[in-house]
């Protein structure tokens, strides 16, 4: 037995490498449907948007990169979803510099075609990307043509129609920052702090853990984290509005919901890992022991 | 000409000053060091003061904060390039001395000339860097769409392959520390994936269209995150706090240089 | 008929694919398409803040209305100004530039940590314990144990006598529990990266490549 243990932990890691590979190709391949349970802080994310009004404004900040797009982009595309059928006037800024501005004009052109009735500039706008994200968010706090003067292809703001009426953070009835990193925090910790304006966080899961401390001390309106968190929304969207609920099950595009399969049968693998490994590791001391005391 | 107060007195502040502490140095070598940092004291010390003290000639229309805001978003722009010229000396001089990897080199340096030069060209042109009003890419964007954006997800994918070697071979309840650890990361990674439903009937009718509350394991993992977790957090987050506040002062007031190649503290 | 991949496809399935064979050693193909990542990312930069930043924020002010704008050419010249340091005997000129722009955002780092952060979260953490209910003790008063353990571990991390060593170690299975659900969110976000990856690899490239829809 304690051969068989000590050939298991020289395993060569190339071997788990595959049964990772395995651990998320074939759920790929062949869907299950887990089903998805929702959590307080995606709850009520969902619900303060659900109780903005027809006109209202909501920032969309494209806070992340390829890195986590994954997990991100069904959060941002989830919510610019909901905002599109309620008629809310959707701005979509990126602070985050690495490969931001192209997931944000990918989403907007993405969901944007789903809903072919609103219109560029009077529904929703794209301002694009703006270097230095705490002194942005600190412009905007009083004037955001300040920090954005143009839209992404260059547009002054002041002949887009839907700026008209949005002069400052003041005015926006939430920021929905969709994170990695630090630029989420900013949005919380100082333009919320300084200009009041409520936030929504949709955080990857790595740092998703931080931002239950400012959910609890009510500096976040609601949060969604990671795929998990994704996944949640979508459920949201799907029992909410019978369309998205359609379109949920039918796109043939990458949803939260889909890669909850893979997340599954991944962390039964990784927990299998962690166990063995211990088992492992616990019968090898035992042994050891053993021997020490003869 | 708008010779509003906030932009006159940032100008003598930012513009001024630093020019004549210039013209100085090149004849008292010690106000190279000292000048920068008077100059740099204005510079740390009016978004505070701003926040706290609201009058017009610092956070008002015309005051110097919101244009302050204004011209550091530019030049924060400059200073995220200031690397590439290091990354680009280093290259040439690897390519040119035949040195061991440059091969890797020039790919870097190919990359890195193609990409930022179809930016360029984007904005002499005035085409940008998205799309066209005809609803097509411009070609800086072909090139961030199917060279930037599947590489740096790949290179990241990567470690969920490291990670999980690691769970296996690292991951050990060795004392008493390192149990709670192991245990708390367990149920969270049970708890957040739907893992029980998964093993108990792996081929259910699933995905009802009800959205329901977790149950469980799921709410054990919410409890989780928000007490134990969020009073953890809340500890880091409180020290950091203060350490960097302290941080911040000790910079503003020019006690610590080291960021100014100055050396550390006094 | 499902329409074959495209060639933008085709880069970045192969790129993803060189990539991944790191995993069984590491190869050249593997420091190509690390190279061409660090160039492309550099690039990259270069092209989103030039035509994102200094042409909206910085060139077209000061072309198309320079009585408004005159005083961005000081924000301007400082960002050059910060190139000064490549050009020996004369480097320490950058420091005005460089000293302007870290005390800036380091000021307004200030704002943010104590009145975003250290008032909040001690806020948060004084909560009213007057009737001991089972709702009380499982969330208020293990949070608040939780938050003041975790502080005398920090702050006391040097001199400790008998309580507060005690107390400290309260602190650290706090921040134990915290670092395991980390790690457990941590997974869940690499892995999440990684079906990302190959649902692009098998969806996108893959089953178009063999005819499944």
């Amino acid at each position: 037995m304690a051969r068989f243990f000590d050939k298991l932990l020289n395993l060569d890691r190339r071997w788990l490498f595959l049964l990772v590979f395995l651990g998320v190709a074939v759920p790929i391949i062949l869907p299950i449907g887990l089903p998805v349970t929702t959590t307080g802080p995606t709850r009520s994310a969902f619900e303060y948007i659900e109780a903005l009004k027809p006109g209202d404004y909501v920032i969309i900040s494209f806070d992340y990169g390829p890195s986590s797009a994954p997990e991100n982009d069904p959060m941002a595309e989830g919510i610019m979803r909901q905002c599109f059928l309620k008629k809310i006037r959707v701005v979509v800024i990126v602070l985050y510099q690495l490969g931001g501005l192209q997931l944000a004009s990918n989403s907007v052109a993405k969901v944007s075609a789903e809903f072919p009735n609103l219109k560029y500039g009077v529904d929703y706008v794209n301002l694009g990307y703006k270097d230095g994200a705490a002194a942005v968010m600190k412009r905007m706090g009083d004037d955001i043509a300040g920090a954005f003067p143009t839209d992404v292809r260059g547009t002054p703001l002041s002949q887009i129609p839907i700026m008209k009426g949005l002069r400052s953070l003041r005015q926006v009835s939430v920021v929905v920052t969709v994170a990695t990193g630090l630029i989420g925090e900013y949005w919380i910790t100082q333009a919320h702090q300084q200009s009041g304006v409520p936030v929504i966080v949709g955080p990857t899961a790595v740092g998703a853990p931080k931002y239950y401390a400012y959910l609890n001390a009510g500096q976040l309106v609601g949060m969604l984290g990671g795929m998990k968190g994704a996944a949640e929304y979508e459920k949201l969207l799907a029992a909410r509005y019978p369309e998205l609920g359609r379109f949920y099950k039918t796109t043939r595009a990458f949803t939260a919901t889909k890669g909850m399969d893979a997340q599954t049968v991944i962390h039964f693998v990784i927990i299998l890992f962690i166990l063995i490994g211990n088992i492992a590791f616990m019968s090898r001391r035992a042994a050891q022991k053993k021997a020490a005391a003869r | 000409m708008n010779f509003e107060f906030g932009r006159v007195a940032l100008v003598v502040l930012f513009a001024l000053l630093p020019i004549v502490g210039i013209a100085l140095g090149f004849f008292v070598p010690a106000l190279r060091a000292r000048g920068p940092l008077f100059v740099a004291f204005f510079a740390g010390i009016i978004p505070i003061l701003s926040l706290y003290i609201p009058r017009q000639f610092l956070s008002g229309e015309t005051g110097m904060r919101p244009r302050l805001d204004q011209w550091l978003i530019i030049v924060y722009g400059f200073a995220l390039l200031l690397g590439i010229v290091n990354v680009i000396q280093n290259g040439s001089r690897k390519i040119a001395r035949r040195e061991k990897g440059w091969p890797y080199s020039a790919v870097l340096m190919t990359g890195l000339f193609l990409t930022g030069g179809l930016g360029i060209w984007g904005a002499v042109s005035g085409q940008g860097i998205t799309t066209l009003p005809d609803g097509s890419g411009t070609p800086f964007k072909w090139i961030a769409d199917h060279f930037f954006l599947p590489l740096q997800a790949t290179i990241f994918a990567l470690l969920a392959f490291f990670m999980a070697s690691a769970a296996f071979r690292a991951f050990r309840a060795r004392n008493t520390e390192a149990t709670i650890l192991l245990a708390a990361g367990i149920v969270v990674m049970a708890g957040r994936v739907p893992l029980l439903e998964f093993l108990s009937s792996p081929f259910p009718p699933l995905q009802p269209t009800a959205a329901v509350a977790s149950q469980g394991l799921g709410k054990l993992t919410e409890w989780i995150m928000s007490t134990p977790n969020g009073a953890a957090q809340s500890g880091i987050i409180i020290g950091a706090a203060l350490g960097a506040a302290s941080m911040a002062i000790r910079v503003i007031l020019g006690i610590e240089r080291g960021y100014l190649g100055l050396g550390g503290g006094e | 008929m499902t329409p074959m991949p495209d060639i933008g496809t085709w880069v970045a399935a192969l790129l993803t694919l060189f990539a991944f064979s790191f995993l069984y050693k590491d190869n050249p193909l593997f420091r190509f398409t690390e190279s061409l990542f660090a160039g492309v990312s550099l690039g990259y930069y270069v092209g989103t803040t030039l035509n994102q930043t200094l042409v909206p924020n910085l060139i077209k002010p000061l072309t198309h209305d320079f009585n408004q704008n005159w005083d961005l050419l000081v924000p301007g010249l400082l960002g050059l100004l910060l190139y000064m340091r490549y050009v020996p005997k004369t480097g320490w000129v950058a420091r005005y530039a460089l000293g302007i722009y870290v005390a800036y955002y380091i000021g307004l780092d200030f704002t943010r940590r104590i009145h975003g952060e250290v008032l909040p979260q001690l806020g948060r953490a004084i909560v009213p314990l007057s009737h001991l209910d089972g709702h009380t003790i499982f969330y208020s008063l293990i949070f608040a144990i939780g938050v003041f353990s975790v502080l005398i571990y920090f702050f006391f991390s040097k001199e400790q006598d008998q309580v507060t060593r005690r107390i400290a170690r309260v602190g650290i299975w706090f921040l134990m529990v915290s670092f395991g659900a980390a790690f457990g969110f941590t997974v869940m976000g690499r892995v999440a990266l990684l079906i990302g990856r190959l649902n692009f690899l098998i969806l996108d490239w893959i089953y178009p490549l063999i005819g499944i829809r």
